[in-house]
């Protein structure tokens, strides 16, 4: 995209992150999560990649996810807007064959939100809020796509999961170059948002160091709150670092070398971003311990997260293989 | 003063009975963490005695790479020595906690793992001889051990086995009465200034074995220079003992030498594991809190942007917080010394306090060369030296991760991993 026209759609992206986000864990209401939804989807994303070429790059998407990441937000942007789009245009490198019954699919996975393994059971339909199907790929590259059912339990309360049905209809087959691509675009998409998770968290509580006084001073004025931020902060820069890489890869490298920037900064988010958010909560003191603060919806979108597609034990396996094999 | 005498207490057995409820309900105490009068005493003494060892002393031993003399005849002199030797032998025979407590106070002194090294193994290395040695062969060296003219070092490890103590190939055959041995030791501490070697050899190759365990004996034998070539190794720190190659070529070793009975002398290393680990993890203990004692004071008198450094919570909480690891993984050895004294098991907490004390002193020594900025990289202070002796600590003679090993597979049950 251009510059402008980039920094357009991110400015209304943001406009709408900061009106509809969750002020506590109370608000998050099936109301108030369909107008929210609904205002995203008139923000138009979903066509984002579908022409040829792309009218915005991987990066860019990776730095609406950050944004989206940043507010906690109940809306599916991931699911609905980058990522089954993503799928079916990747698709169309491959054996297209049949059209999507769903108007709005989203994606789904394995029962335990993790990429499925070839006899994977249960799946659920997973960043569901407006979606009303589900997509599915499978180990080795078919696509099916399924019918949505009962809520299915998760930690992240602002992120909507579902059963999916067991059995789907075939949509197609990726070739195995577009399969590690759309993986490599699933890690790089999900892991951005917890970045703009981090970030954001951080950011949140050094203004609160900023502010709180104990002792007749601002705790930030305190070496051990100073430096657990200023360590957050690194953490927070090591992890965005190796998403935009890993973005910048899926627009510039083959779908090998982007797999693996993409597992290792899913890897490095896994563990980064969760220490930020630890470590944000410790400078907010009692107050983060509250239902009705924000930080446990941090905390348990950055948890559920770092599980999501591929945990640190599934990623450091596959990259500590020697390269052809993985 | 000197050191202990028989006319200590003889039940030395620790009143240090803080994880077993005594006598509830009656007034009395359930939990004592109070050393005995005669374990303080120890502890006196040997502070007392080292005093002049001073940070000068022992960084000069160390870039000398010069055995402490001086140090080890002021210990052996003040009877330390044979602290654990029985009686009979000439030593004192006490407990694992005062042999603890001993190393623990040396190393503390600010002679680190230098002085404790130096001594190591007359104090505990010993013990399978004691066990399981002939009454000939124990009064042929115990008693010298005891009065410190008899240097021993301890020759376990091989180029191709580390950890994997079972797979070393130095070989004992069997002609008439005595055993010809030839082989290649790697690491062996104090080989240079020993006379004796208590020798793990294979008298069984390990495919002629049943179990791995099986075919390995022990000797306590004579370092014949002609048939024993020896070169230290240029290493990282503790460089007052040498560490070194030992290279053994047809050395004869009488039947008389050999510790108990052939084929059996891997169980009996593994008897003394669980004190040895506690021993190493007084050490580290004894470091740790020395190199905290010198950050201690740098950050009291050290004064940047007009204000001692030590009032920064930068500086003081990492301080603080290796107080705190420091006092826990010592709570964690008294326990494990106590249950050995006590005849009880105690492989969980002899590991559990290896593990913690060469962490926690690893950690205080390295926050001590933090603390001091510049001035720790300078071998004019003592902590750069802490820091590389207690390095160590976490490899040798046994690293963290087979604690761990031991602790997942033993203590918590998993499968073995290896
Ligand atoms: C200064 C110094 C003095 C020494 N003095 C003596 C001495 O006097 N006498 C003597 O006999 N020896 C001595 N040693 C040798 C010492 O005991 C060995 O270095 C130690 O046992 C480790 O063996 P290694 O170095 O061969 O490491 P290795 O066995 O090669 O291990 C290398 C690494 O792999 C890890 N590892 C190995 N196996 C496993 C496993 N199953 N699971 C997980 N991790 C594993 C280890 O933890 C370590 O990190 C000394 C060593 C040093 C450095």
């Amino acid at each position: 995209m251009e510059r402008d026209e980039f920094t357009l759609v991110r400015d209304m992206l943001r406009a709408f992150a900061t009106r509809f986000r969750t002020g506590s864990a109370d608000d998050v209401k099936a109301q108030t999560r369909a107008d929210a939804q609904r205002a995203l989807d008139d923000l138009g994303l979903t066509g984002l990649r579908r022409t040829s070429p792309p009218a915005a790059t991987v990066q860019e998407c990776a730095l609406l996810a950050e944004e989206h990441g940043r507010q906690p937000l109940t809306t599916s942007l991931l699911g609905t807007a980058l990522l089954a789009p993503e799928l079916l245009r990747l698709l169309d490198d491959g054996e297209r064959a049949d059209p999507v019954h769903g108007d709005r699919p989203t994606v789904a996975l394995a029962g335990d939100l993790r990429f499925p393994d070839p006899d994977a059971v249960g799946l659920v339909a997973w960043d569901c809020d407006g979606a009303d199907t589900a997509l599915f790929v499978h180990a080795e590259g078919r696509v099916t796509e399924h019918e949505l059912g009962a809520p299915a339990p998760t930690a992240d309360l602002l992120r909507g999961v579902r059963r999916a049905s067991a059995e789907g209809r075939p949509v197609g087959r990726l070739t195995p170059g577009a399969h590690r691509s759309w993986q490599a675009y699933a890690l790089v998409v999900v892991a951005s948002e917890l970045v703009g998770a981090a970030r954001s968290f951080v950011g949140q509580s050094v203004d609160y160091a900023r502010e709180r006084q104990q002792y007749g001073q601002p705790i930030g004025s305190f070496q051990a709150v100073q430096h657990q931020l200023a360590d957050a902060t690194v953490l927070v820069e090591a992890c965005t670092s190796a998403a935009r890489y890993a973005a910048w890869c899926l627009d510039s490298e083959t779908p090998d070398r982007a797999l693996t920037a993409a597992r290792v900064a899913k890897a490095e988010v896994n563990s980064s971003a969760v220490e930020a958010v630890y470590a944000g909560m410790q400078v907010f003191g009692g107050i983060a311990q509250t239902w009705e603060h924000v930080a446990h919806l941090y905390l348990r979108r950055v948890l559920v997260g770092a599980t999501a597609l591929a945990t640190t034990a599934d990623l450091l396996t596959v990259l500590a293989a020697p390269e052809a094999t993985r | 003063m000197k050191g202990p005498t028989r006319t200590l207490d003889p039940d030395f057995g620790l009143t240090f009975s803080m994880f077993y409820i005594s006598a509830v309900g009656k007034g009395v105490p359930a939990v004592d963490f109070e050393l005995t009068e005669d374990q303080e005493t120890i502890r006196k003494a040997v502070a007392g005695l080292l005093r002049d060892f001073d940070d000068r002393y022992w960084m000069e031993k160390d870039r000398d790479h010069a055995f402490p003399e001086e140090f080890y005849a002021a210990v052996a002199d003040g009877g330390w020595l044979g602290i654990t030797i029985p009686e009979e032998h000439g030593g004192h025979g006490l407990g694992i906690t005062e042999a603890t407590l001993l190393l623990e106070e040396v190393a503390r002194s600010g002679g680190g793992m230098n002085a404790a090294s130096a001594i190591h193994m007359s104090i505990f290395g010993m013990h399978p001889v004691v066990v399981h040695g002939s009454d000939e062969l124990k009064r042929r060296t115990l008693p010298r051990i005891a009065r410190g003219d008899l240097h021993v070092c301890f020759g376990v490890t091989e180029p191709g086995a580390g950890l994997d103590t079972t797979s070393i190939t130095t070989y004992a055959r069997r002609a008439g009465d005595h055993y010809v041995v030839s082989g290649r030791k790697v690491w062996i501490s104090k080989a240079l200034e020993s006379e004796k070697i208590l020798l793990l050899t294979r008298t069984a190759r390990r495919d002629e074995v049943e179990k791995p365990t099986d075919g390995m004996t022990l000797f306590l034998t004579d370092l014949d220079r002609d048939r024993v070539d020896i070169r230290p190794i240029p290493k990282m720190g503790r460089n007052a003992v040498s560490s070194n190659e030992v290279f053994i070529d047809d050395l004869r070793v009488p039947v008389e030498d050999r510790v108990g009975e052939e084929g059996q002398g891997f169980r009996y290393l593994l008897d003394g594991l669980n004190p040895e680990r506690m021993l190493i993890a007084a050490e580290a203990l004894g470091i740790g809190r020395v190199a905290l004692d010198r950050a201690v004071r740098y950050g009291r008198e050290r004064e940047v942007f007009g204000r001692p450094i030590g009032m920064n919570q930068g500086i003081q909480f990492p301080l603080a917080d290796a107080l705190a690891h420091l006092d826990a993984a010592e709570l964690v050895l008294r326990k494990a010394t106590w249950l050995y004294d006590q005849g009880r098991p105690c492989g969980r907490e002899a590991n559990t306090a290896k593990y913690l004390c060469a962490d926690a002193g690893f950690t205080a020594a390295d926050r001590a060369l933090q603390t001091h900025g510049g001035m720790g990289y300078s071998e004019e202070y003592p902590v750069a030296r802490f820091f590389r002796e207690a390095r160590l600590m976490r490899i040798a003679p046994v690293s963290q991760e087979m604690v761990l090993n031991y602790l997942g597979s033993h203590t918590l049950g998993l499968p073995r991993s290896y």
